[in-house]
């Protein structure tokens, strides 16, 4: 059989010098685009108190926004790691469980926020139709769990998922050419994100800066997206 | 709200769990005492090269799927079919357009489905299906009912893909894909079929003065810097952790009985050990 013709033709990608000659800056996909993920343990399992005044800074922050919400899997995530460990599931399959639970907290904020025209997605668009959502909507919510699940990488040590909510939301807003990245949880210490992120951070092609928050200070998720000092900024 | 009063089976794992957080270096020790079953512990899971094989048409795939047919009779099997041209055409433009990592993910996964469609097709009167990812639940089913099952090796990584340090082709393909449903179901063995005798110390189809590497170690491979290796790099990192399948076989598809023999239990190709 013929091979299509291309630079890679023939080759096995796995040649760095023969991958190299198509190395071309990237784009930026969505320039425009906010990208915000919300702690599961840090702000939904704090329930009302933490959440309300929350979801009023960010509906006051829509107008004028692209905005990409993404949640954390909190308590109900743990309980059910817990369960299935304590049944000899395999991390894949523990992943997988988890990564309900930040899809069930991103339907709770969805629903706060549905009169001002947000909804929550599948993971499906927002890989697919992030865009077509964006231009109708001025924000959107999905779980910040990337869709590793069953091909989750084995850990280094012990059983827990490599890639939570923190790292998912780092690849996408990555991926997207995201100009904001901000974590909302309840310190503002590099220390309250994922050491991940940090590894991530080295390698990334736009996303060279998060912001930590704390999401339990009025005004600081605010303060953060239009250009203010809050929180902590973690660079490459 | 009392976020810690949900009823859970009471050992230090759950109890740090629910305590701590995720990164904590006790509570991620503790989870190493977690026991790890086996979900499918009779299955072997192979990789049909995409370039190296379905690519090559009748000639390579119509035998090959003879031999698959004959070892379901006594052996499960899992079958994840690779990318090939068509995916290194797409990602060169891709490339070349600026685009993402994420977007080639999705666009290298398409092509692998290709393959896993036309295998499927070839291996229906032998009712054997092709699962997509949906369907992975009734895995068990399909494997009792026919003895096999088709995949598309790709990761579901999408946009969520990790970038390399260099370029936009992403790290984790179908070798990597295909290896982790090995591991995550804790199969019996991992074999690539592919369209060399396994290993080289570099590539024997350009380089006349490669030799053959019957065994290896992950280290071993790594430190031998190699130009170019049979198996995605990022699939020698992933091993080192593995839980189940710590070793895999490369074999060549295009020799009668090396697939076979290779599920059997037989040294015919390139092993590559975790250790």
């Amino acid at each position: 059989m013929t091979d299509v013709p291309s630079p890679l033709m023939r080759q096995t990608l796995l040649d760095r010098e023969l991958v190299r000659p198509i190395d071309r800056p990237v784009i930026r996909m969505l320039p425009w685009l906010d990208v915000v993920a919300i702690g599961g343990h840090a702000i939904f399992d704090k329930g009302r108190d933490a959440l309300l005044p929350l979801a009023d800074e960010l509906r006051a922050l829509l107008p004028g926004r692209k905005l990409l919400m993404l949640t954390g899997s909190g308590i109900r995530g743990r309980h059910v790691m817990s369960v299935g460990y304590d049944l000899g599931l395999p991390t894949g399959v523990v992943a997988s469980l988890a990564s309900v639970e930040a899809e069930q907290n991103g339907q709770l904020l969805a629903a706060l926020l549905a009169a001002d025209g947000v909804s929550y997605v599948s993971h499906a668009t927002v890989a697919h139709q992030l865009a077509g959502h964006l231009a109708t909507a001025p924000a959107v919510v999905s779980s910040g769990y990337p869709p590793y699940g069953l091909h989750e990488f084995p850990p280094e040590e012990g059983a827990l998922p490599v890639h939570r909510s923190d790292a998912g939301a780092f690849l996408l807003a990555d991926a997207y050419g995201a100009r904001n990245l901000v974590y909302v949880k309840d310190e503002e210490g590099a220390d309250a994100l994922d050491p991940l992120v940090r590894e991530l951070l080295t390698t990334a092609k736009h996303t060279r800066a998060v912001r930590v928050v704390n999401g339990l200070e009025p005004g600081a998720v605010t303060a953060a997206l239009t250009g203010g000092n809050a929180g902590t900024l973690v660079e490459a | 709200m009392t976020p810690h009063n949900a009823a859970a089976p009471e050992t230090d794992l759950t109890s740090l769990l629910m305590s701590r957080a995720m990164t904590d270096p006790e509570l991620r020790r503790a989870s190493a005492t977690a026991p790890s079953t086996r979900i499918l512990p009779d299955v072997t899971v192979l990789k049909v090269g995409g370039q190296s094989f379905i690519d090559r048409g009748a000639a390579a795939v119509h035998p090959l799927v003879e031999e698959l047919v004959e070892i379901k009779q006594r052996h499960r099997l899992l079958i994840g079919t690779g990318g090939g041209t068509r995916a290194r055409h797409a990602y060169a433009m891709a490339a070349e357009l600026g685009l993402p990592t994420g977007i080639l993910s999705q666009i290298g996964a398409a092509v692998a489905g290709q393959n896993a469609t036309m295998l499927g097709y070839l291996m229906a009167r032998h009712g054997v299906p092709v699962v997509g990812a949906a369907a992975l639940p009734a895995l068990a089913l399909y494997l009792n009912d026919s003895g096999a099952a088709i995949f598309a090796g790709m990761p579901p990584y999408d946009m969520w893909q990790r970038v390399p340090a260099e370029g936009v082709i992403p790290p984790y393909r179908t070798d990597a894909g295909c290896w982790l449903v090995a591991e995550t179901y804790g199969c019996a063995s991992m074999i690539f079929v592919k369209d060399e005798d396994g290993l080289y110390t570099a590539n024997p189809k350009t380089d006349p003065s490669a030799t053959f590497v019957p065994r290896a170690t992950v280290d071993e491979i790594i430190e031998m810097k190699l130009p170019d290796v049979v198996v995605e790099r990022p699939l020698l990192e992933l091993m080192r952790n593995a839980k189940h399948v710590r070793s895999i076989q490369v074999v060549n598809g295009l020799k009668p009985g090396l697939v076979r023999r290779a599920v059997e239990g037989e040294h015919v190709g390139t092993i590559i050990t975790a250790d």
